[in-house]
């Protein structure tokens, strides 16, 4: 190819360090995780401090797999802990004047379940800290359990589908709303089939952790637990946010807006037929599903509209 | 070093000594949550600071155990911190805890002794420092209030030790001394400064600094968790010996001395030996005085230091005695013997054949009377003569 025939992704003008972690690292083929966590320093910079937890993050983060690890300063947490731990972090950082960027880089389950009351409580008091939750939906480092965070009829190893029952019998916690309830700082979505507009949401939570609490919520499909082709994450990220199943937006000071607007949004049904965890679905229950998504998306798009 | 200045003499209540304590050793990330019978501390502590008399951060976390996760975070960053709880607060950090002593970081905490949950008792006890017997912290029990503003100093020395790095509980009998006023020497904070001086002069502990690649808390797999454990051991281990030297220097600064590890009161003549320990062991001191009127030679230790164990000056004091009693604040479920009466007997073939007579008493706020001590002075000199005596005994059932 002769050079400079093919435009180069304006997404590079966002990055201001190389890229902090190994190749060779112990995620799995085609995990948009490991994308999230190599593309985030490279944004934020290696000032970093990241808090994170047993999970998906883990065999990376923590060292297990140490012929291949990163180079940025870490602090391992159990899951009841992690805001916790950044706020003492950013307190005594900010106390002796040390720049850094504290960041919880953790999964759904301990941001919507079992780490949720110090999130809750790390907001209300407005630390500074950015809270990065990347959304499998569910968990998947212990092989594909329910979470909170898992949608309604999703099929996981503690949901499966029985004679019974088929499936998760409720809907997922909307966590960006109940975050932005918090009114933090600032608060997004975002994920990596829009890496511009993910970029840009980690610029301005940058900015605005100056002032409080940041929440940055991150949908990352899981090839294994999902079922999804190893060659498809992208792909999966994309009909998320074209079925507005998954809706991009932010809310700054407490101002929600839609950062991105699907002019017609495709059925839910082209989001789902990438993956087989909803292969058992039926027509009814693909109705079931598609109303959840509709009413959470009339819901932020009313409160965006609101705020316009 | 020369003598420190006569402090404030004034009279306040054992939570409001926790308060000062930590405040004269000008902690710089301070994290609390309130829980009967500690909560006078959290509102001093945020008196405090919303005064100006603390610089340090104070955090109102939503929990204990994000108190102690905060805590954890600072210190390991290389903050001086404090945090105090009880009972259910203790429980309810426990994973914290564990990660606390893992990680080395030299927290101060301070915990009310309360019973703990399962049965809801508002009341004193020593089972809530049991139930964390084996996170890895140091733990000291003190008696009274003066106590509790003296050891919270000398924790801050023990626990920054460079050759120490861990976190230390400071136990004091909750209700007790928690609402007990008593007239308290409060040192210049000058003096406290001076005291701690030393420590600056040790090399700097390794922190969790922002760009540099250093993983803290992080997976120690086989031989790294292995060597990572042993280093904690033995840092325990060493923490016997700097109990009493900080003891000794603490003396000879401020004019109190505590006995380090354990305190002995007559028992050098001793025949028979009580041990007990928190706000009970000044009962215990006098009914040893009208027993030794009456002729028994009998002496009292005072068990300070409860981990690590302290077993050679247990050791070297028991050594050769006719008969030992116990007398346990705690339940040691799946033992009949009380939790340190059960320590001490992992001591039996160093002390010799001496009877060890195991008592329970002073569970749920119920006093560990006069007469209560009468009766195990009683029964451990019987002991000591070769009489049939009972290996537990549970005196509030026996009443």
């Amino acid at each position: 190819m002769v050079e400079g025939t093919k435009k180069r992704n304006r997404v590079f003008d966002y990055f201001c360090e190389e890229d902090q972690f190994a190749g060779g690292v112990a995620w799995c083929a085609g995990c948009p995780l490991e994308l999230t966590a190599r593309f985030v320093p490279q944004v934020l910079g290696k000032n970093m401090v990241i808090v994170g937890t047993p999970g998906c993050a883990a065999p990376v983060l923590h060292g297990q797999n140490v012929g291949a690890w990163h180079k940025l300063a870490y602090m391992a947490s159990v899951m009841t802990g992690v805001p916790s731990k950044a706020t003492g972090l950013s307190r005594y950082y900010n106390r002796i004047g040390q720049d850094a960027t504290v960041v919880c880089f953790t999964g759904d389950g301990c941001a919507t379940d079992v780490g949720f009351q110090p999130l809750s409580g790390a907001a209300e008091r407005r630390e500074k800290i950015i809270y990065l939750a990347y959304d499998n939906e569910g968990y998947m480092n212990t092989g594909n359990q329910r979470s909170s965070a898992t949608p309604l009829g999703a099929a996981t190893t503690t949901t499966p589908v029985g004679k019974i029952s088929r499936g998760k019998q409720t809907i997922s916690k909307n966590m960006p709303l109940i975050m932005l309830m918090h009114r933090p700082s600032y608060m997004a979505t975002a994920t990596l089939s829009h890496l511009e507009d993910f970029a840009k949401k980690l610029k301005k939570a940058q900015e605005k952790v100056k002032e409080g609490f940041v929440y940055l919520h991150v949908f990352s499909p899981c090839p294994v637990g999902w079922r999804i082709n190893s060659n498809m994450s992208i792909e999966v990220c994309r009909n998320a946010v074209r079925t507005n199943y998954f809706p991009l937006w932010e809310a700054e000071d407490g101002k929600p807006r839609l950062t991105l607007e699907v002019a017609n949004p495709k059925p839910v049904v082209e989001l789902t037929k990438l993956m087989r965890k909803f292969s058992h679905y039926k027509e009814e229950d693909m109705a079931n599903l598609q109303k959840a998504v509709d009413e959470r998306y009339a819901l932020i798009k009313s409160l965006c509209d609101a705020y316009k | 070093m020369v003598s420190a200045q006569k402090g404030q003499v004034r009279v306040i209540t054992g939570n409001a000594v926790g308060a000062y304590g930590a405040m004269l050793c000008r902690p710089e990330v301070v994290a609390a949550y309130p829980i009967t019978p500690q909560s006078e501390i959290a509102e001093l502590l945020s008196q405090f600071k919303a005064d100006g008399v603390l610089d340090g951060e104070y955090v109102e976390v939503e929990g204990e155990n994000s108190a102690m996760n905060v805590v954890l975070a600072a210190s390991v960053a290389g903050a001086r911190t404090f945090t105090a709880t009880s009972s259910y607060g203790l429980v309810f950090m426990y994973d914290a805890l564990q990660e606390t002593s893992g990680f080395r970081a030299p927290v101060v905490m301070v915990n009310a002794n309360r019973e703990t949950p399962g049965i809801h008792a508002v009341s004193s006890g020593q089972q809530d420092l049991i139930s964390a017997r084996d996170t890895g912290w140091i733990q000291i029990i003190v008696e009274n209030d003066q106590e509790i503003l003296d050891q919270i100093i000398m924790a801050y020395r023990l626990a920054e030790d460079y050759d120490i790095q861990l976190p230390i509980m400071v136990n004091y009998d909750g209700f007790y001394l928690s609402y007990l006023a008593e007239a308290v020497e409060i040192p210049n904070i000058e003096d406290v400064d001076a005291f701690l001086a030393p420590l600056k002069q040790q090399p700097e502990r390794q922190k969790l600094v922002p760009g540099v690649a250093i993983g803290c808390g992080t997976h120690g797999m086989e031989m790294g968790y292995v060597e990572a454990r042993y280093k904690h051991c033995q840092a325990l281990e060493r923490v016997k010996g700097k109990v009493d030297e900080i003891d000794k220097a603490f003396g000879d600064y401020f004019g109190r001395y505590y006995g380090g590890q354990i305190e002995e009161y007559r028992t050098d003549d001793a025949d028979i030996v009580i041990l007990a320990s928190g706000s009970a062991t000044g009962t215990v001191r006098t009914v040893i005085d009208t027993k030794r009127e009456q002729g028994i030679k009998v002496g009292l230790i005072k068990l300070r230091l409860f981990r690590p164990f302290p077993a050679e000056r247990l050791i070297g004091v028991l050594k050769g005695k006719k008969a030992i009693g116990v007398i346990d604040r705690s339940l040691c479920f799946g033992w009949k013997y009380g939790p340190m009466c059960m320590e001490l007997r992992a001591l039996s073939p160093e002390i010799g054949p001496a009877p060890i007579l195991s008592y329970i008493d002073g569970l749920a706020n119920l006093d560990i009377t006069v007469p209560h001590i009468g009766r195990v002075i009683d029964e451990v000199s019987a002991a000591a003569q070769g009489k049939p005596y009972q290996e537990v005994t549970w005196i509030p059932m026996e009443e």
